[in-house]
């Protein structure tokens, strides 16, 4: 059962933050693979410290990219053009192996038939979990939901130079009181922005600013609002100069809660950044969202938890549970049962589902780069096929 | 003469410092607790021949000094003064002949004209107006000196050279063969032979003495002679200014007054005033060890006394321009310039001993120690046992002679000096001594890519036009492996035309024999566009070029703007294919302009990352026609024609070569300051990072890295992208920081300072700059890479073949100790007589360890990993194994000796078979120390060494000689030993020969485990 009332908070970071800096890192390089070869494998994780970026890449793939350079650009599009890490002068130490070639032609899962589908199995070993609640339009916990906006926000001030003193990186928290197990009240905003040295304002403005061009803003189309009560920290721990990776380092899938639902449900431990579609611990959390928000919007419950088990060598996960809490309208194993009808888990079949080899040629600009920042699921900005509720129908 | 020395001639004291007058000293005593000595410290005397001058010529004529000499170079004066005189006195004394003021006539330099040293000015032209300085020398900057006045002036300051350290000469190096101990010793012998009369053994002593000697002058002048013309370089030349005329002159003919004129990559070939600098930049690493260039200036400095690093007004001999040009006056030449006074203070000693040699050298003289401490134990237990002191004593003496390895030094020199001789014709040109050394020790070798790897050519490829790709193989031009007629493609030709005209090669010569004078990629280019027939003159006369804008931070492109018939305007781009592309708005397929839509873009943008991601340089082109009163600046909509790209290609056998170094245990490190994609393509293909994955650093600012980051980080990387051949040193600085013994190719002028640091600097003799072949420890002369796995080859035998000699020295000579220790301690009399200890002496000692000096590398050299630069020539544990090996030998002639004694008694008889066993096993032990490896586990036979079968062979005959010979027989008191002896004296040698030819060490080498390790496809046959 759900408890009723209670406090719960979860935070954000923006694009800027060198976790999610290694992040975007790590997807951009998803991106560039699979524009030239859909069917490259690739693991490419990140870590930045000391003003040097590491990246160990393992692929196979026809596709050939000059991998500094992607990792240049996204730091310049971030916005670290200058100062001590910056897009131009850092160091890139990348650490490439070469994984035996596929061979060619792969087998496209858009034209394959049920066998062949069938045929692929999991070749990781996870547990994925989806989740989806009727706390916001997007079908996401409150909390995160909020943390996310204000994120954008801060991100969104500095890029449309309405606060251009503000630096990249960026932390966001939202506390929100529920009360019989709805959202009730905000109970806390947590900003904190940094800011280049070079242009640095005072306390009193940065507050000021940020209430204007940030809290405001990103509370406009809310129901829920910070009243008189709601207390709002802005830099608690003073201000912070420059910030990104010259004063903490990043690293990439160290953020999963930011990508998922906040830690408002369960997570899986692995990265979801880095990895090829045909890891089935990145797209399987995807399959289960689809599901979960599907139950949500059929209206078979308040909120839903899918879990998928998946082991090596087998196709269809070995295990699929939801949780909705108590809020169901059909005992849960129901919802369950009418999941496992309605959707297809298999890894080739995500795949196929959702488009995943092609996305990054549809989207200029990268599709997994986009995913890196300000959640994986839950975004309304993107289009994404896992967010979309075209099953609630078949559920219902 | 006065008005060579009118401005400042010691400004600290006379002349214009006023700040230089609150100093709170002169004159400081250093050291004065010896009545009537003092030693001062006196200021401005540093480097200041004219105040020596003074001080000592004034101080000369006071009557209470008895002698005052100043040095120069630590700035003391050494005064000896009349005891009677208190200390106080003499340095008053002293300040008072600093604060006279002087006049030009007084100057002692006409009086001391005879000198031969020239006395110029150390001084502060630094603070001087140029005009000044030029007023000064009597010269000007248009019109130089005249070529009278170079004579004059070179007859008085002498010539433009830094001394030279001379060679030594024969009798020097011969007399050296008696100065180490091991000869003290025998020299001591002989005297004490003398001394008790064994005349007959003394005069052997000074045989064997004289037969060291020479074989040790012969080595080594032969080796001197080599060493010597390793400092040889070519003359250097100047650009100098005299009577009006710009000329080059040899460097060793200026003269003060001259005026330099510098240009990039020469070396300043005197220290000089700056009278014009534009963006003059100069490497002075090599005076003040900063490795960033200097830029230079011509104002005057405000303070005279500023390091020589800060005196931005002046150019310091032996210094590098590496950029910008100047003009400049010579005010210091020979050993009056910076450098000089340096030279003159550590270039009069020798080189120093390289490690080996002072290894070698401590362990002889252990050696000699060892022998005096146990033959004075002989001495002492035959004593103790009975036997006459006499005897006792010649035998001592003699055993004492026979045991210390005197051949040592001579072998470690002679072994260096004919590696690098036998290197020599591998053209590869080892500039020290002890660059054979490490070169056996190298853990790393660091390559350039343009021009080492690649062949700093570059070629155009691939095209992209018109949505289809085209590939060039051979100048002709194939789409989807088809052969195409470029001239059949409209778009493909356009490219073409904007690719020669917005292009500033300059073409010379005749169809099929082309003369390029441009960039390499422009030059590509163009290249390409005659191989697809384009008529480039005809083509840039129909269309003149009106306007070039290069590219620049802010746009990567290069447009050009060209006349066209009816005065309408053609406007050509090429450049970042991004930054092309958005400034087009349509393209052309199939000879149809379209507007370029979001797709087409994306698809473009998509294969020039292909392009790039296969190491490719790749360019955009585009093009406009305006009419001709268009606003050329507003119009952005170009034609996009399509990509061309690029590349250098590798070098034939590189490939191969790099996997002979990791088969060798070195690391391969790439250098390049391309982008990562290029780096990362040419890394694959080479195998750089062998099987394991492939590191790449990629970063511009390498000197911003923390330096323990860089160490921790450059023992991984494979490939360092987009540096600068200036970070080369910092690479160099962290792999030493790392304990790694590194080596550095480089041919450029900022190479330098790497090539300096490097454990060892490698430079191409074609194609590199002087100043990397200068700085270099080894230069391969023909510019082919593949020498330097010889040159590893060579250094890594020769540090093994002087292990080999040390390994049969120590282990005959430990045997010839144990035997005469073991016979005498039980009791069976001194086996071998004095004659004998000689003799073998003399056989067995130097001619087998300078045969083993000479091996041929053995088979599996090059498949071993490197060894570790910390080791010591002889381990404890080699000690420990030739101990093991010269007691089976002594067992042997022990259990012969022994058998001997039982059939004649002790006596000539025995003697003899004890003689001729322990000779026979020695010689025959020279082949166990071939090689450490059993010959039963290793597979590979070890090539043959001629050198050594004649040595032991002619050894071998002596040594029967000695017993067949009746004269020599007698002499050394053999006997003739019968069948039986004979069949013990072949028993009692052979068996320790087999013994320790069996028990040699078994663990397989590291090497041998490596090679198992790499993968069938790295293992090339060398």
């Amino acid at each position: 059962m759900m408890k009723k009332d209670f406090m719960f908070t979860s935070e954000s970071v923006t694009d800027g933050h060198p976790d999610k800096l290694c992040d975007q890192v790590s997807d951009a390089l998803i991106d560039r693979f699979l524009q030239q070869d859909p069917f490259s494998r690739v693991v490419a994780e990140c870590a930045v410290s000391k003003g040097i970026l590491f990246i160990a890449a393992r692929f196979a793939s026809q596709a050939s990219i000059d991998i500094p350079d992607v990792a240049r650009q996204v730091i310049g599009q971030i916005g670290y053009e200058h100062g001590a890490f910056n897009a131009k002068d850092c160091t890139v130490m990348t650490s490439l192996m070469e994984l035996p070639a596929l061979s060619y032609p792969q087998p496209d899962e858009r034209q394959m038939g049920e066998e062949e589908l069938e045929a692929i199995t999991a070749r990781n070993q996870a547990n994925v979990f989806g989740f989806a609640c009727n706390q916001s339009a997007a079908m996401m916990p409150l909390p995160i939901w909020l943390s996310h906006k204000l994120a954008r926000r801060l991100a969104a001030a500095r890029f449309q130079k309405q606060l251009p003193y503000l630096a990249p990186d960026g932390k966001t928290q939202v506390g929100v009181e529920y009360r019989d197990g709805r959202p009730h009240r905000i109970h806390s905003i947590t900003l904190v922005a940094s800011q280049w040295s070079t242009v640095l304002r005072g306390h009193d403005k940065l507050r000021d600013d940020l209430h204007e061009h940030v809290i405001e803003p990103a509370f406009l189309a809310e129901e829920l609002r910070p009243d008189a009560r709601t207390h709002v920290f802005i830099n608690p721990d003073g201000p912070v100069v420059n910030g990104g990776p010259s004063l903490h380092s990043g690293m990439t899938g160290r953020k999963n809660a930011v990508d998922t639902y906040g830690e408002y449900s369960r997570h899986s431990e692995s990265a979801l950044s880095g990895k090829d579609p045909s890891r089935i611990d990145r797209v399987g959390a995807y399959a289960a969202r689809y599901a979960a928000k599907n139950v949500v919007a059929a209206g078979l419950a308040q909120a839903c938890e899918v879990h998928l088990a998946y082991s090596i060598g087998i196709t269809r996960p070995v295990s699929v549970q939801v949780d909705s809490f108590g809020t169901g309208s059909i005992p849960d194993a129901e919802i369950a049962a009418r999941i496992h009808a309605h959707f297809d888990f298999r890894p080739a079949g995500i795949i196929r589902v959702f488009n995943l080899r092609y996305q990054p040629q549809l989207f200029r600009g990268g599709f997994y780069r986009r995913l890196a920042v300000y959640g994986q699921v839950g975004r309304m900005d993107v289009g994404l096929p896992w967010e979309a509720t075209d099953k609630a129908g078949l559920l219902r | 003469m006065p008005g060579l020395f009118n401005h400042a001639q010691f400004s600290p004291f006379a002349g214009n410092a006023p700040e230089e007058a609150a100093s709170p000293w002169l004159v400081r005593v250093i050291h004065a607790s010896v009545k009537g000595r003092a030693r001062l410290e006196v200021k401005g005397l540093y480097r200041c021949e004219p105040v020596r001058l003074r001080i000592e010529s004034a101080l000369a004529r006071h009557s209470g000094i008895r002698q005052a000499s100043a040095n120069i170079l630590t700035g003391r004066l050494l005064i000896v003064f009349d005891p009677v005189q208190e200390v106080g006195e003499i340095t008053v004394l002293v300040e008072q002949v600093l604060a006279e003021p002087t006049l030009a006539s007084e100057w002692p330099v006409a009086s001391r004209g005879a000198s031969p040293a020239p006395v110029q000015e150390g001084g502060n032209w630094h603070v001087l107006p140029g005009n000044a300085v030029l007023a000064d020398l009597e010269t000007s900057s248009e019109r130089g000196l005249s070529q009278d006045s170079v004579q004059l002036k070179l007859r008085r300051f002498g010539a433009n050279s830094l001394p030279r350290i001379p060679p030594r000469s024969g009798l020097n190096i011969f007399l050296g063969q008696f100065k180490s101990l091991p000869v003290a010793l025998l020299g001591m012998s002989a005297v004490l032979s003398v001394a008790t009369g064994g005349l007959a053994d003394a005069v052997v002593i000074l045989g064997v003495v004289l037969i060291n000697a020479g074989t040790g002058y012969v080595a080594e002048s032969q080796a001197e002679r080599t060493i010597n013309a390793l400092g040889e370089t070519a003359s250097q030349k100047a650009l100098v200014i005299r009577d009006a005329q710009l000329g080059e002159v040899g460097a060793e003919v200026l003269v003060p007054g001259d005026i330099l004129v510098l240009a990039p990559g020469c070396r300043v070939a005197a220290d000089a005033r700056l009278l014009e600098s534009r963006n003059l930049m100069i490497d002075e690493s090599a005076l003040t060890g900063e490795s960033l260039p200097v830029i230079k200036a011509v104002e005057p400095l405000e303070k005279p006394d500023v390091s020589l690093g800060d005196r931005i007004n002046m150019v310091y001999m032996g210094t590098v321009v590496t950029g910008g040009s100047g003009l400049a006056v010579v005010v210091a030449t020979g050993r009056q310039t910076e450098i000089g006074t340096i030279q003159v203070l550590v270039g009069e000693t020798r080189p120093p001993d390289t490690p080996m040699q002072r290894q070698l050298a401590t362990l002889g003289n252990q050696m000699v120690l060892l022998s005096v401490g146990i033959c004075g134990m002989v001495f002492l237990i035959g004593l103790a046992r009975g036997y006459g002191w006499l005897q006792m004593l010649k035998s001592s003496i003699s055993l004492a002679v026979a045991a210390v390895p005197e051949g040592l030094p001579t072998v470690a020199t002679t072994t260096l000096a004919l590696g690098i001789r036998n290197m020599r014709r591998h053209h590869v040109l080892v500039r020290h001594l002890d660059a054979v050394e490490t070169l056996g020790a190298m853990q790393v070798i660091c390559l350039d890519k343009t021009g080492t790897i690649t062949l700093n050519r570059m070629s155009v490829l691939t095209l992209h036009s018109g949505g289809r790709r085209i590939t060039l193989a051979n100048d002709a031009f194939y789409d989807s492996g088809v052969r195409m007629d470029p001239y059949q493609s409209d778009e493909l030709l356009r490219l073409m035309h904007v690719a020669v005209l917005c292009n500033e090669t300059e073409l010379s010569g005749a169809a099929g024999d082309y003369m390029f004078k441009g960039s390499a990629t422009e030059t590509a280019l163009v290249h390409l566009a005659i191989a697809a027939g384009v008529s480039v003159d005809a083509l840039r006369q129909q269309y003149p070029r009106v306007q070039v804008e290069y590219r620049t931070e802010k746009h990567n492109y290069m447009r050009t703007t060209h006349v066209m018939e009816e005065g309408r305007k053609f406007i050509a781009v090429k450049g970042s294919p991004a930054e092309v592309l958005e400034l087009c708005g349509w393209w052309i397929k199939d000879g149809v302009r379209l507007p370029l839509t979001e797709t087409e873009r994306a698809a473009i943008l998509i294969e020039n990352d292909r392009m790039a991601g296969e190491a490719l340089r790749v360019l955009g082109f585009a093009y406009m026609e305006l009419a001709q009163e268009a606003d050329e600046t507003s119009a952005q909509d170009l034609i996009w024609l399509g990509l061309t790209g690029m590349a250098d290609p590798v070098r034939q056998g590189v490939k191969e070569l790099i996997a002979l170094f990791h088969q060798a245990g070195i690391d391969t490190v790439m250098i390049t300051g391309d982008q990562s994609a290029t780096a990362y393509a040419i890394g694959k293909e080479l195998g750089l990072s062998g099987s394991k994955e492939l590191n790449i650093l990629d970063s511009t600012r390498l000197e911003q890295l923390d330096p323990e980051v860089l160490t921790g980080l450059v023992q991984k990387v494979n490939i360092f992208s987009r540096v600068s051949p200036a970070n080369k040193l910092q690479i160099m600085q962290a792999l030493q920081r790392a304990g790694k013994v590194a080596a550095m190719t480089g041919d450029g002028i900022n190479d330098g300072p790497a090539l300096k640091v490097a454990d060892i600097g490698v430079a191409m003799g074609g194609v590199g700059t002087e100043v990397a072949r200068d700085v270099a420890d080894v230069v391969l002369e023909d510019d082919n890479l593949h020498t330097m796995i010889v040159a590893v080859s060579e250094g890594r035998t020769i540090y093994n073949n002087i292990r080999k000699s040390v390994h049969f020295l120590t282990a005959t000579n430990l045997s010839e100790i144990m035997m005469m220790l073991g016979s005498i301690g039980t009791g069976l009399g001194t086996p071998l007589t004095t004659m004998q200890l000689l003799w073998i002496n003399l056989v067995t000692d130097i001619f087998p360890a300078l045969a083993l000096a000479v091996e041929p590398p053995e088979p599996d050299i090059l498949s071993r990993a490197p060894r570790d630069p910390q080791e010591p020539i002889v381990s404890s544990s080699d000690f420990k194994r030739y101990g093991f090996e010269s007691f089976a030998m002594t067992a042997g002639a022990m259990s012969s000796y022994g058998y001997a004694v039982a059939r004649h008694g002790i006596g000539p008889q025995a003697s003899t078979v004890a003689f001729m066993t322990l000779t026979m096993a020695q010689l025959l032990h020279a082949y166990n120390c071939r090689s450490d490896q059993s010959r039963v586990v290793s597979h590979e036979p070890l090539r043959p060494n001629s050198y050594l079968n004649l040595a032991l062979g002619t050894t071998a005959a002596l040594q029967l000689a000695s017993v067949a010979v009746p004269g020599l027989r007698s002499l050394l008191g053999n006997t003739l030993p019968g069948l039986t002896d004979m069949a013990v004296i072949s028993a009692g040698s052979i068996l320790p020969f087999i013994m320790n030819g069996a028990t040699k060490g078994k663990e397989p080498f590291e090497g041998k485990r490596r090679q198992a390790l790499l993968p069938s496809d790295l293992t090339v046959e060398v």
